[in-house]
């Protein structure tokens, strides 16, 4: 047997697994789809006293739309928005991502707050909701509270959370009309994490960049937004010179790390290259009207 | 710490046992170890290689990243339900033919994620089934003769024209 | 895996190399280090309990300062080893004369291994956290220290 012991519960209402997390502290872990725990569990690298299973709580199992926004219920797993029709109508960024997440057996159990609590810094849905500006709802005994995307993520799988809260679920705003959306990356293997991905949106009205947004995987300790890159697509002109002037803010500002994979400098080429590639395409898909469905 | 173990109910392969595992074991130990279903393999144990995948409620998983006692409630399906030595399915009878395994150590995992994957995709391309396979490893093969293998099974169970 | 960064302390050079030749300031401003034992000239044992996430591990090992160059350089060796694995790695730290501040350049070189190689990915990324935790504190204490 591989995980060391640990004591189980898998209630089946959120307000018992908050009542778990607040008498078990720090050694409690929760468990959601488990792609990310159960290697480190089996590994023995993660060692938690108790393991709180959220997989029986119903009540987190919803896909909704409403009032501009699409709530995912932490026990929602990422095949289930892979396949949605209404998730590529709404946030169809999110729909594009979701499919670079690992291999369809890890994306059968695999859910999108787990990713998003995991916080691996070069997972996709992390530069996601950091994109389309997401909100995470978490909560513990003593109430809720609604954390933006940018302030959830603080370290390489830290998060805004403490020990005793649950996010329940991830908010992500519906795309406004005007928008189109895109989502690249280049990883060694399809599945594999990404060395560097970017995520991003372009608001486009007559024919130039009124807005824009850009977020980075693999690039730093966090999934990271580069406002002065955006700036350079909404004030550039022609597109091909903002392009130019946003892949050198890109190459300029990002500091990822080397590791076995790659090294920073192929990666901060990567960035540029990857910039200019999901700029063009989410342009386009602005400018088509398809928001970011795929034909 | 004491080992704390659960009874539970499994259904695999459409058949209910009742077994009392430790709440720390995983599904792929629980199906070799307790059930003597030893077609399931073991390789990574961390959800890269995919020798372990089965279905749960008739979709592929990793059985190293479930412990046992998070399957009761769902259907279980094995290598084992695909078919017998006699009666190989399909799929099973287009990796022979295509020489599709040689250790066949990864072969149980690939045959779970193709027979579901044939069934979302009747008539796939090269790329689909190659990014269909990119979640398993095989070590002695090689891949060419597995996605032959595919394709060759995909027509095999595409219902005959006219 | 090599990781650097620079910071700027705000302080004078001379309060910050008194702090930093403290050992018991700098074990108190050291994420996660439980016990600092000194065992011979320069050489301490020491037990840090380290916690990304998930991921807890007690690390137990030694801790060599291989360089004191006042007020310039500062050079440090670890080794420790949990369960999971081992961490070697070896530190420098050049401290500049920036008047009422002093900025400070600091380089390391990390080896892990065991089953933390697989997370290696993320070694310099936490590497760099704690390091800049480390940093906050002492500029706290010098803060704390000049009020």
């Amino acid at each position: 047997m591989k995980p060391q012991v640990f004591a189980y519960h898998d209630p089946s209402s959120v307000e018992e697994a908050l009542e778990l997390l607040a008498r078990h502290g720090p050694g409690a872990k929760v468990l959601a789809g488990g792609q990310s725990l159960l290697p480190l569990l089996n590994l023995r690298l993660a060692r938690p006293e108790v393991l709180v299973d959220i997989n029986r709580i119903d009540s987190l199992d919803y896909l909704a739309e409403e009032s501009g926004w699409l709530r995912v219920g932490a026990r929602v797993r990422q095949r289930w928005v892979e396949r949605d029709p209404a998730v590529r109508r709404a946030v169809p960024l999110l729909a594009e991502a979701v499919r670079y997440v690992g291999h369809v057996q890890i994306r059968n159990r695999g859910t999108v707050c787990g990713s998003l609590a995991h916080a691996d810094p070069a997972a996709e849905l992390p530069a996601v909701a950091v994109a389309v500006g997401a909100r995470m709802v978490a909560r513990s005994r003593a109430g809720a509270r609604e954390i933006p995307a940018e302030e959830f993520f603080t370290g390489p799988l830290s998060t805004a959370l403490s020990p005793d809260e649950l996010l329940v679920e991830a908010r992500f705003p519906c795309s406004p009309p005007g928008w189109g959306w895109a989502f690249v990356e280049v990883s060694n293997r399809h599945g594999d994490y990404a060395l560097c991905a970017v995520a991003a949106g372009v608001c486009v009205a007559d024919g130039r960049v009124r807005d824009a947004r850009l977020a980075y995987a693999g690039a730093g300790p966090v999934p990271v937004r580069l406002p002065q890159a955006e700036t350079a697509l909404r004030e550039g002109w022609p597109l091909e010179d903002a392009l130019r002037a946003a892949c050198s803010e890109a190459r300029r500002l990002l500091e990822p790390e080397a590791d076995i994979h790659a090294s920073a400098d192929f990666r901060r080429h990567l960035a540029g290259v990857l910039t200019e590639r999901v700029v063009r395409l989410a342009y386009r898909r602005a400018v088509d009207g398809a928001g970011g469905a795929r034909a | 710490m004491r080992e704390p173990v659960r009874t539970i109910q499994l259904s695999v392969n459409g058949q209910a046992s009742t077994v009392t595992v430790p709440v720390r074991k995983t599904l792929a130990d629980v199906l070799r170890e307790e059930l003597r279903l030893t077609g399931t393999h073991v390789g990574c144990e961390q959800g890269v290689c995919g020798a372990c995948t089965v279905w749960l409620d008739g979709e592929p998983v990793r059985s190293c990243l479930l412990l046992a006692v998070q399957a009761e409630g769902h259907q279980v399906t094995t290598v084992e339900a695909l078919g017998t030595a006699d009666h190989l399915h399909p799929v099973q009878q287009a990796f022979w033919e295509n020489h599709g395994l040689q250790c066949g150590f990864c072969t149980p995992g690939i045959l779970m994620t193709v027979v579901a994957f044939l069934r979302e995709h009747p008539a796939p391309s090269r790329e689909e089934i190659r990014e269909a396979l990119a979640g398993h490893l095989c070590r002695c093969t090689g891949y060419q003769n597995i996605v032959r293998a595919v394709e060759d099974a995909a027509r095999r169970l595409r219902p005959a024209r006219g | 895996m090599r990781i650097e960064g620079n910071e700027t302390l705000h302080a004078p050079r001379d309060r910050v190399w008194a702090l930093l030749d403290d050992p018991q300031a700098l074990a108190g401003c050291t994420p996660g280090l439980e016990e600092l034992r000194p065992v011979g000239p320069d050489e301490f044992e020491a037990v840090l309990s380290i916690g990304i996430a998930a991921v807890r591990g007690t690390y137990k090992g030694k801790l060599r300062i291989t360089e004191r160059t006042p007020p310039l350089r500062y050079g440090v060796q670890v080794e420790g080893s949990s369960a999971a694995g081992f961490v070697r790695a070896t530190g420098v730290l050049e401290l500049e004369d920036q008047g009422v501040q002093t900025g400070v350049r600091w380089s390391g070189d990390v080896q892990v291994g065991g089953a933390l190689t697989l997370g290696s990915r993320m070694i310099p990324g936490i590497a760099r956290m704690l390091a800049s935790q480390f940093f906050q504190c002492l500029d706290r204490k010098l803060q704390e220290g000049a009020a």
